[in-house]
């Protein structure tokens, strides 16, 4: 009899490793490094205001002065005297799909993009390299008082003065280097701000796409959701695969008002020559409520830690997320939360899977203040190893200053479970199907949380293609 | 200056948890008194130049000098230069010994010293080790260090039982290295209720097949002092298998640091790891940083790690309450009832006793 053979496949990159070539014509360029002029091109081409070069200018003395990360994965192939920190197509961002450069077009479209906005987006803005081509926000949305619009626009604009209130509050360039790198060289990016007590319904999604090769993406989306305001946020990330670095140091910074709500989703797809240290950190008033679903599937290197500050009495926050290591690949994801008001709550759920020599870490730290008084917070992270030359390591930190916490953590590293696979075989499921079933069910409660029915792209994604055997 | 228990696997340096440093400069004045109170039958006690001399068994003993400390490097070298000779005790092959090795450490205010103490359990032997280290005044200065290695052979088990009684002011390094080969099986009871400042620093290899390793840790800490510990676990041998459970209470303006991890090696197939901290705060001002960490270089492994710190919980308390228990009471209760669970452990009723004076009096 013949038998049918079950794994679990990598992710299938066929969607996102096409690719248009690009002209120079095309496009406008900076030359490659990080020198002050480079700067200075930067600020003069996006037109900052005086403070905005300050700032850049400051930022890139700060990242000359700091090291490299030394506790993380290895990132000596990134050498910034390659990499183009600013790469804009010759085409002004354009508010009607069909006034997008037709190589453009089709490669948003190819990525379903403009069909998820159709059927499910409340708006979208699309990255393309360092800058926005298109935007675009439903009537109804704007009605209700909601601006959602690019960073750039937001500048050297009516919010000027809201944004220097907040950009590089959160994170300030001192935070680390690849921070200071960013606020040096920052380009493209959203900006959104939800009035008081407005609940938008339907989600806004952004979606950056890095096309060019030895290129930085530097996008910055500040996000303000005010009392008692409500939405979701929906972040996609692709590239394809080029045979040299390409890097993403984006910076998202999430201001959530008293009773708000935000919801903040990625997946994140770079291409696995993709150098992916971002920063995305949120604070939160009184009553406030950040959720972040987190979905790392590409890159070759990620420092990924999504960080909540519950600074507001009774706020709270959850953290799901889901790494997918394969070949080639060292994730280092997690997650870190402050917590510094009462009654404040924490929760986080994590789960990875590491096959064909991908090695992921999950790395958290929970600080609970000593003002901290009745937090309450709950840390459960699972790894799955699919084959033994994979690695997968668990390093979550926890300082709590209060006596008046409870703080519960748990942690578990395994392959699939040989009593799991007999109990479904004894129900008459075969082998192969019981370790798929499991597999999938590993990463059902985490995955179950994407906002996967709001863009086709993100379908693509979290497919693991079940037949056969599996590790 | 010395840099000790250093991460294997470093994470954010701000979190100021990769390492702890030592700034004291630490001059020994050789007081101090170590006593090894019994010698049962069939275990062997001499140093290095006994060894040397050729007139007992001792000479057969294998150098278990390579085995790496828990501390790391900066403290290795310390306790070679500190400590010139070498407290061995020798279990030789086949012996059951039933009476525990007692070594009494009397450490009174004013002293300064270190020692190095090798172990060796050979092939199928068994012993328990009792090493005490104690100061008559609760409120005693001083320094205390002790390097303890241990090699457990095939099939030998070895009961390492530390408890720390020193005096309030003392700053003590307790550094461990253990490998257990073959079915060997190490059992490692700490209870550090006394010292101003300790630091614990302990790395057991797992080289053999079906190697094990089981640990329980109580500590107290009250007022300034402080705990900074460092385990490792590492883990070669296939189906080898470690139990880690650390508990204990802060109070006052302490401070405690745990580092665990559970190192799975490529190879150790069927291996299993398991690691359980239980922290109870007992009020404002107490600092508690945890960090458990899971390693995998391999797929058929089992590693876990599970963690609890805080306040009583609210049921227990409740519990208590309604059987007429103050909050206090019912914290103090709940932090013996740890402590007891790990002194329980040790199989010596002397040790016991000095136990349960201490954790008196630290209570008053």
């Amino acid at each position: 009899m013949e038998r049918e053979r079950s794994e679990v496949n990598d992710i299938d990159r066929s969607l996102y490793d096409f690719r248009y070539e690009e002209k120079d014509e095309d496009f406008y360029k900076v030359k490659e490094g990080l020198t002050p002029d480079i700067v200075r091109e930067i600020s003069k081409e996006k037109h900052d205001p005086a403070w905005m070069l300050d700032f850049r200018l400051k930022s890139l003395e700060i990242y000359n002065e700091l090291k490299v990360p030394d506790w993380g994965p290895d990132i000596s192939g990134l050498n910034m005297d390659d990499i183009v920190t600013y790469v804009k197509p010759k085409t002004k961002m354009q508010a009607t799909w069909e006034d997008v450069p037709d190589d453009i077009k089709n490669t948003f479209e190819r990525l379903g993009i403009p069909e998820a906005e159709r059927t499910s987006l409340a708006g979208v803005g699309a990255q393309y390299d360092s800058e926005l081509v298109y935007h675009n926000v439903k009537e109804e949305v704007l009605a209700q008082g909601v601006i959602y619009t690019d960073m750039e626009s937001a500048l050297t604009g009516e919010y000027e003065q809201m944004v220097k209130d907040h950009f590089m509050k959160l994170v300030p360039p001192t935070d680390h280097k690849f921070a200071a790198l960013h606020g040096a060289v920052w380009s493209g990016g959203s900006f959104v701000y939800v009035p008081p007590g407005v609940k938008v319904e339907i989600p806004l999604q952004s979606y950056f796409r890095l096309n060019a090769a030895g290129a930085g993406q530097f996008e910055h989306t500040l996000i303000i959701v005010s009392e008692g305001a409500d939405l979701h946020f929906i972040e996609g990330c692709s590239a394809p695969k080029y045979n040299v670095a390409n890097l993403h140091a984006g910076c998202v910074e999430l201001f959530v008002g008293k009773n708000a709500r935000l919801r903040y989703s990625t997946i994140e797809n770079w291409s696995k020559n993709m150098y992916n240290l971002n920063t995305k950190r949120s604070i939160c008033e009184d009553g406030a409520t950040m959720e972040w679903v987190s979905g790392s599937f590409g890159s070759h290197v990620s420092y990924l830690y999504p960080m909540t500050i519950l600074k507001g009495n009774d706020s709270h926050c959850e953290f799901t997320g889901i790494t997918f290591a394969g070949a080639g690949q060292n994730l280092d994801t997690g997650t870190k939360i402050m917590q510094t008001g009462e009654r404040t709550s924490s929760f986080v759920n994590t789960k990875s899977i590491s096959k064909s020599g991908g090695i992921s870490t999950f790395r958290s730290a929970v600080t609970v203040g000593e003002r901290a008084k009745d937090a309450k917070v709950s840390i459960s992270c699972a790894s799955l190893m699919l084959d033994d030359i994979s690695r997968s390591d668990t390093i979550p930190a926890m300082d709590i200053r209060t006596n008046e916490a409870d703080v519960g953590h748990e942690a578990k590293i395994g392959r699939i479970s040989d009593d799991a696979v007999f109990y479904l075989m004894s129900r008459g499921i075969s082998e192969e199907d019981a370790k798929a079933m499991i597999v999938s069910g590993f990463a059902d409660n985490v995955s179950k949380e994407l906002p996967l029915e709001y863009a086709v792209e993100m379908n693509n994604l979290i497919q693991l293609e079940m037949k056969g055997a599996i590790g | 200056m010395m840099r000790v228990n250093r991460l294997d696997s470093p994470t954010w340096n701000a979190l100021k948890i990769n390492d702890a440093v030592i700034a004291d400069d630490i001059t020994l004045n050789a007081s101090g008194k170590a006593i090894v109170e019994k010698i049962p039958a069939g275990v062997i006690i001499g140093n290095e130049s006994c060894k040397d001399c050729g007139g007992c068994d001792l000479k057969d003993a294998v150098d278990i000098k390579s085995i790496k400390c828990g501390m790391g490097e900066e403290a290795d070298a310390f306790f070679t230069e500190a400590s010139k000779d070498v407290l061995m005790v020798h279990a030789r092959k086949g012996r059951e010994v039933s009476e525990p090795v007692n070594i009494r450490y009397l450490m009174e205010n004013g002293d300064y010293n270190a020692d190095r103490v090798e172990i060796l359990a050979e092939e199928g032997s068994s012993i328990t080790v009792i090493m005490d280290y104690t100061s008559s005044r609760l409120d005693a200065k001083g320094f205390f260090g002790v390097q303890t290695k241990v090699r457990v052979d095939a099939g030998a088990t070895v009961h390492l039982v530390k408890v720390n009684l020193l005096g309030s002011d003392f700053l003590c390094l307790d550094d461990i290295g253990v490998t257990v080969a073959d079915s060997g099986y190490f059992n490692l009871t700490q209870m550090c209720l006394g010292g101003g400042r300790n630091y614990i620093g302990t790395a057991v290899s797992l080289d053999g097949y079906k190697a094990s390793y089981n640990g329980d840790m109580g500590y107290l800490c009250l007022n300034g002092q402080s705990l900074d510990m460092n385990y490792h676990i590492a883990h070669h041998g296939r189906k080898s298998g470690s139990e880690l459970q650390v508990k204990g209470a802060l109070r006052d303006k302490a401070r405690k640091n745990f580092r665990g991890t559970i190192d799975l090696i490529k190879g150790a197939k069927g291996a299993s790891g398991n690691e359980l901290e239980d922290v109870l705060l007992l009020s404002d001002g107490v600092a508690n940083k945890t960090l458990p960490v899971i390693l995998c270089d391999e797929e058929d492994v089992e590693g876990t790690h599970g963690a609890s710190i805080g306040r009583l919980s609210a049921d227990m308390l409740y519990y208590m309450q309604t059987r007429g228990f103050t909050k206090q009471e019912a914290e103090l209760l709940s932090t013996k009832a740890k402590l007891n669970s790990v002194r329980n452990l040790i199989k010596d009723e002397h040790t016991h006793g000095r136990i349960q004076y201490f954790m008196e009096e630290a209570f008053k």
